[in-house]
């Protein structure tokens, strides 16, 4: 699970190494191969959606073939090396054999076989994955900005940005579009990455298999703050699916007298207006919606938690967050930001 | 000169003059093929095949491969077919098929 | 015991010596044209750009050695993995690579020399250009920030605006001329300058691997060739062919880079799998295990290695078929490519293995790139691949495969042959030092890598967030990197000691199987004082150990010692080289430097071409193979061609139909009057073929006649097309105007540029002729003349079939 604690915006003074036990005892396991240290946020092997499950599948069987034919090789190589080591001074000649049929036929026939057992499951899981959705699959439609998400549900009239709902148990269908730059749709634990490519329309399937909270990241460069386009993809039961969707379509609330209130002022006659949209506000179309800002734990496509600092340092200067984000500093006070912030943050 | 001639007598200029005169007459029959109603249907293999004619025609004859040894033929129609076959799998990959016939 | 055969050739009679090539001055270095010089030159400039690359490696991992790092901005970042993918790529291995084929193969073959020792120099200059190009934008303050493999659009002028990518674009234009060229050289060099009884099944495996590398690269630039014009013109004059909204199809970008990219990482790695199986051999003192094989194997790869380019785009969408398709072309490559480890593993096998630095080495690399080729497998699949690409498991093995192969395979050739090239040899002990630590330092840059691309990580990240586990791998593979440079620095101290005091090297160190052991080290200006006797494979141990007492061919004068041709100095290949770094640099500044580089160049081509117009030695260049050299080359170049045009036609009928906005062929095209200019080159053809039957009779009257009237009909289609552009230009049809216009003209306007020099180089020979210096000797330029104008001519009927005529 992603802390909570800020460690430092990507814009501050170099962060202090974390030589916590973690870290060395990961350090540990890195170097000798060892086990449990799979199961991390971004992990492609530790999966919860049926397409990462099939992943896995042949993943698996192409690992442990793998692995095999190393020990093999790495086996027979040292024991070449030290059974047939000469000692300086030793000058004898050993017998010129060019070669044995049989065995070279029998080591090409191997790999073949051994491709073979590879290539079916492959093939296999190829068109399983890449076949057409169910019919009752939740259309979902992605846009890949320079750099953050666009989610649009077609069906349900809902526009949302960097962090994806879906819900547990049903097929979801992502078409994947893009107005700019090509980009790549990565959410490890639900399976592998496809590419935004502007002018085609690239499909992804899957199904989540239970709630929990799978962080992704854009895998294909896009530009400067390439490493800046994270999301996260909030698998939900249905229940708790039917009420995000809810609040989703519900209208904004009235913040409260003070700061919000102030913020939403702020907000309304400042550009802002120009590139957001919050429903009953504003309806600009070139940055991320905001109607719901509130209800998403992480900012700026997924690069920091939603606290009232950061979302104000963002809202202040966002170009020392995110280098060359489009969205410019409007030159506010620290107290405007931090009123834009407590308003934004109070739209649930 | 100092390649070796395998295979065939050297060519004469009336030689040339022949393959001039067909590489003319199927010039004129393939601008005629293109308006021809009746052939629309087969009008692409019929132009690919002429065209490949011609080609063959001027390579084997203009540029002398049938009276060469056969390391130029090699050298030359090796990366010929690989490059129509890249050529083919590109337009295939990129759906240039699905409007071939408009 | 009889005296050890090469302990003759020390004491072999001194031969002809061109002063030139015994002197170190600037000047003798700058106009050489000897190939051990030419090696050394590729080598010492590949080791500092390497060095370079490994400076902007350790940058990129000591921002990534913890997160959230802020030691280098985002943009510094991006550039960095950019020029270092770049510069190891292009500056580093390849050149690393040319300078074993330049110094070792015509040695390897026992040949005196390359077949174009000027074009060899010529392509060292232009190599040099490109890699001061592109390192020149770190000065301007604009390297390209994109990625090696730049993807459209994110190049596009709207997404990328700044020099950037034009450096890129112009650096990697030029270094693809340098590395076509000498493509070109070694064929026709191997092909036809073997010694006498050595066949094809009995050249060295190294020469088997660089032949197969050459004909990749003479076949795949091309293509890439093409997608960096396209890029360049969507840049600079507003075509589309990488404009979504003018129809344009960003994979084809990528396709055109992979159909080059692919062939280019075996371009990379087949020459280190070459000099394993020359080291191995030696120093176990045994064959290679099934040599054939390998040789087959190599060449399999190599073909083969055209078909699987889109495994780097399995994330791209091209569909099920598609991947299913290359997901098994895939496979089946690694079917050849495993086999060579098991030859090789059999080589070892009952060997007399002695552990020299350079064995080391080649272990290091069969250990290696089992790991990258097995990555390489997983990679295949496209299920998995979608988890591994473009995450750092495929940084990891693409540097398991490019530095546990093809560097490690350096290396090996770089302590085997460092004898042959110095007459000195290398420390062992600094030597297995230098191993020891790079492997060790390799392993735990790299290894994690698997790791950390196993749990999420994507590549070409400036930094990362501490809470998704990937800190200790990467402070790991920070640690192993800088392992890395320490142990490059060893190397160094190794170098630097052999150089300034190394024990002197004989002519045959390590009791070697192959030819170059056979001459001094390091070897004479001209090589072998005779042309060596052939024995068979592994000729020279079979010479001194074999039953066999008479070679299959004998040691030849060749000429006898007074008369050894060495090939004279020159200085127009740099100065050749010079123009094109001035154009491109006019690319990047102002079109009158454009101007001026490209009219230099010519002139500096043209002088060239004539230097040696009438030296005696080289009015017959007929080799072993019965063709002369200048007509192979001319025919490889013809065979390179056909990718070039091959690609441009492809994307003109991919794009068909394909515009947003008029007009449509049907609407414009003039198709009498192109019928017209189509016989009017076909005609020319026939002049043409006229024209060398005059110049081969000696009939100077009619040589004039018809080059001059092949040339005229050549400017007459020029005519028709100079027509044909202005009346489109004049209906609204121009390049910018859609995807058709960006495809056609510049499809047809390059085979125009082709008929212009064409007509250029006939209009020469006329001159010549008129001067009175066109003689029947001369017949065989004329000819190849002729092949590029009949060629020129193909392509027209191929182009008017399938752009105007197909509906």
């Amino acid at each position: 699970m992603p802390t909570d604690r800020a460690r430092g915006t990507l814009g501050e003074a170099k962060a202090t190494v974390d030589v916590s036990k973690t870290s060395s005892f990961g350090l540990a396991l890195t170097l000798g191969l060892g086990g449990c240290a799979w199961d991390t946020p971004m992990s492609t092997v530790a999966p919860r959606s049926d397409l990462a499950r099939d992943i896995l599948h042949v993943y698996g069987i192409i690992i442990w073939i793998s692995l095999g034919i190393a020990l093999i090789v790495a086996v027979a190589l040292a024991w070449v090396i030290v059974r047939f080591r000469t000692r300086p001074g030793d000058t004898r000649i050993p017998v010129q054999t060019r070669g044995h049929t049989l065995l070279e036929i029998s080591w090409t026939i191997a790999p073949a076989i051994v491709l073979l057992v590879i290539a079916i499951p492959t093939i296999q899981v190829i068109f399983r994955t890449q076949a057409e959705p169910a019919r009752d699959a939740l259309e979902v439609r992605v846009l890949g900005h320079q750099w953050w998400w666009e989610f649009r549900y077609p069906g349900l009239e809902v526009v949302t940005a960097n962090e994806l709902h879906v819900p547990a148990g049903k097929p979801v269908a992502l078409t994947l579009d893009g107005p700019d730059v090509i980009h790549s749709f990565w959410v490890p634990r639900l399976g592998g990455k496809r590419d935004v490519v502007p002018g085609r329309l690239n499909r992804l399937t899957f199904t989540a298999e239970s709630p929990g909270d799978y962080p992704g990241q854009c895998a294909e460069f896009c530009g400067a703050s390439h490493a800046n386009m994270g999301m996260r993809v909030v698998v939900d039961a249905p229940d708790a699916f039917a009420r995000w969707v809810a609040a989703q379509k519900a209208e904004p609330v009235e913040p409260a007298a003070g700061p919000a209130a102030d913020g939403k002022a702020i907000f309304a006659r400042s550009a802002c207006v120009g590139c957001h949209t919050i429903r009953g506000v504003s309806s600009g179309a070139l940055g991320p919606d905001l109607t719901t800002f509130g209800s998403r734990r992480t900012l700026a496509a997924g690069i920091l938690p939603v606290t009232v600092d950061t979302v104000a340092a963002w809202v202040k200067d966002p170009a020392a967050l995110k280098p060359d984000v489009k969205m410019p500093a409007l030159g506010l006070t620290d107290e405007q930001a931090r009123a834009v912030a407590i308003y934004l943050i109070g739209l649930k | 000169m100092s390649d070796q001639h395998q295979g065939h007598e050297p060519p004469t200029v009336g030689t040339y003059l022949r393959v001039a005169l067909v590489l003319t007459v199927v010039t004129a029959l393939e601008v005629g093929v293109i308006y021809v109603r009746r052939l629309a249907p087969i009008v692409v293999p019929l132009l690919l095949a002429m065209s490949a004619a011609k080609f063959a025609l001027v390579a084997l004859f203009f540029m002398h491969l049938r009276y060469e040894s056969r390391v130029p033929t090699f050298l030359f129609v090796g990366p010929l077919v690989l490059a129509s076959g890249l050529a083919v799998a590109l337009m295939t990959l990129t759906g240039a098929f699905l409007v071939f016939g408009r | 015991m009889s005296a050890h055969p090469s302990d003759r050739l020390l004491h072999a009679p001194a031969a002809a010596r061109a002063s030139a090539d015994t002197t170190s001055t600037v000047l003798s270095w700058l106009t050489t044209v000897d190939h051990k010089r030419i090696g050394i030159l590729y080598g010492a400039s590949a080791f500092a750009f390497f060095l370079l690359g490994g400076l902007e490696a350790l940058v990129i991992r000591l921002q990534l050695a913890v997160p959230n790092n802020t030691l280098v901005s985002a943009h510094t970042f991006n550039e960095l993995f950019t020029m270092h993918g770049t510069t190891m790529i292009f500056l580093a291995i390849m050149p690393f690579n040319a300078m074993f084929f330049n110094f070792m193969v015509p040695l390897l073959i026992g040949a005196r020399d390359v077949a174009f020792p000027r074009l060899n120099a010529l392509s060292y200059w232009i190599f040099l250009a490109g890699g001061l190009l592109l390192n020149a934008s770190w000065l301007a303050g604009t390297p390209p920030d994109v990625g090696w493999f730049g993807y459209a659009n994110l190049t596009s002028k709207h997404y990328t605006p700044g020099l950037g990518v034009d450096f890129w674009i112009f650096s990697l234009q030029i270094l693809g001329v340098s590395s076509v060229i000498a493509a070109i050289n070694f064929i026709v060099t191997i092909l036809n300058m073997r010694a006498p009884g050595m066949t094809m099944m009995r050249m060295p495996l190294f020469v088997w691997m660089t032949l197969v590398v050459q004909f990749l690269i003479a076949l795949a630039f091309p293509p890439i060739t093409v997608g960096l014009i396209y890029l360049m013109f969507d840049r600079f004059f507003g075509t589309h062919f990488y404009d979504v909204a003018a129809g344009g199809d960003l994979h084809l970008w990528q396709h055109l880079f992979w159909i080059f990219g692919h062939p280019e990482v075996y371009i990379l790695i087949l020459p280190a799998f070459g000099i394993v199986s020359e080291v191995l051999p030696t120093f176990a003192r045994k064959p290679l295990f099934g040599a054939p094989v390998v040789i087959y194997s190599g060449v399999l790869i190599g073909f083969f290695g055209f078909g699987v380019w889109s495994h780097h785009m399995f994330a791209a969408g091209m569909g099920p078929v598609a991947d299913s398709a290359f997901s098994i072309a895939t496979m089946l490559i690694a079917i050849p490519t495993g086999v060579k480890i098991f030859n090789w593993l059999a080589t070892l096998w009952g060997g007399a293995v002695r552990p020299t630095s350079a064995l080391h080495f080649a272990v290091g690399l069969v250990g290696l790139f089992t790991i990258g080729g097995l990555s390489g497998v997983m990679h295949a699949s496209p299920p998995v691949d979608l988890q591994q690409t473009d995450s750092y498991f495929v940084v990891a093995h693409l540097h398991y495969v490019l530095i546990g192969g093809s560097l490690f395979g350096i290396f090996a050739g770089i302590y085997y042959w460092w004898p042959k090239m110095t007459g000195r040899l290398l420390g062992e002990g600094l030597g297995r030092l230098n191993f020891w630590l790079m492997f060790a330092g390799f392993n735990l840059a790299f290894f994690p890598q698997h790791y950390l691309g196993a749990i999420g990580m994507p590549r070409r990240i400036y930094t990362y967030r501490p809470d998704l586990g990937w800190n200790a791998g990467n402070l790991a593979s920070t640690i192993g990197a800088f392992g890395i440079g320490l142990a490059v620095l060893v190397f160094m101290v190794n170098a630097w000691r052999s150089l300034r005091a190394g024990a002197p090297a004989p002519a045959d160190p390590w009791d070697g199987r192959t030819l170059e052991w056979r001459t001094s080290s390091p070897p004479p200006p001209h090589d072998f004082d005779m042309i060596p006797p052939v024995y068979g494979r592994d000729s020279f141990w079979r010479e001194k150990y074999g039953s066999r007492r008479v070679p299959i061919a004998g040691a030849t004068q060749a000429g006898g010692h007074a008369s050894i041709h060495l090939p004279a100095p020159s200085h127009w290949p740099w100065m050749a080289a010079l123009g094109l770094l001035v154009a491109a640099v006019g690319g990047l500044t102002h079109v009158t430097l454009v101007v001026v580089g490209v009219l230099w160049t010519i002139w500096a081509l043209v002088r060239f071409a004539l230097e040696h117009h009438r030296t005696p030695e080289h009015a017959d260049q007929t080799g072993g193979l019965g063709l002369d050299h200048r007509k192979m080359a001319m025919w490889l170049f013809l065979g390179s061609e056909c990718f070039f045009f091959g690609t441009l036609i492809a994307t003109f009928l991919a794009y068909k139909g394909r515009s947003v906005v008029g007009p449509a062929p049907h609407e414009i095209f003039n198709i009498p009057l192109t019928s017209l200019s189509t016989f009017d080159l076909l005609m020319s053809s026939l002049l043409m073929v006229l024209a060398l039957a005059a110049v081969q009779r000696g009939d100077r009257r009619q040589a004039r006649l018809w080059l001059f009237g092949t040339a005229f009909f050549g400017l007459i289609f020029l005519g028709f097309q100079a027509y044909e552009f202005t009346s489109f230009v004049h209906e609204g049809f121009t390049l910018q105007q859609n995807l058709f216009g960006s495809t056609f003209f510049l499809l047809t306007g390059l085979h125009g540029t082709h008929v212009a020099i064409g007509v250029f180089w006939l209009l020469s020979l006329w001159v010549l002729d008129l001067r009175g210096r066109l003689a029947t000797v001369d017949a065989v330029k004329v000819e190849i003349a002729g092949l590029y104008w009949h060629f020129v001519d193909v392509v027209w009927i191929a182009i008017f079939t399938l752009v105007y005529l197909i509906p």
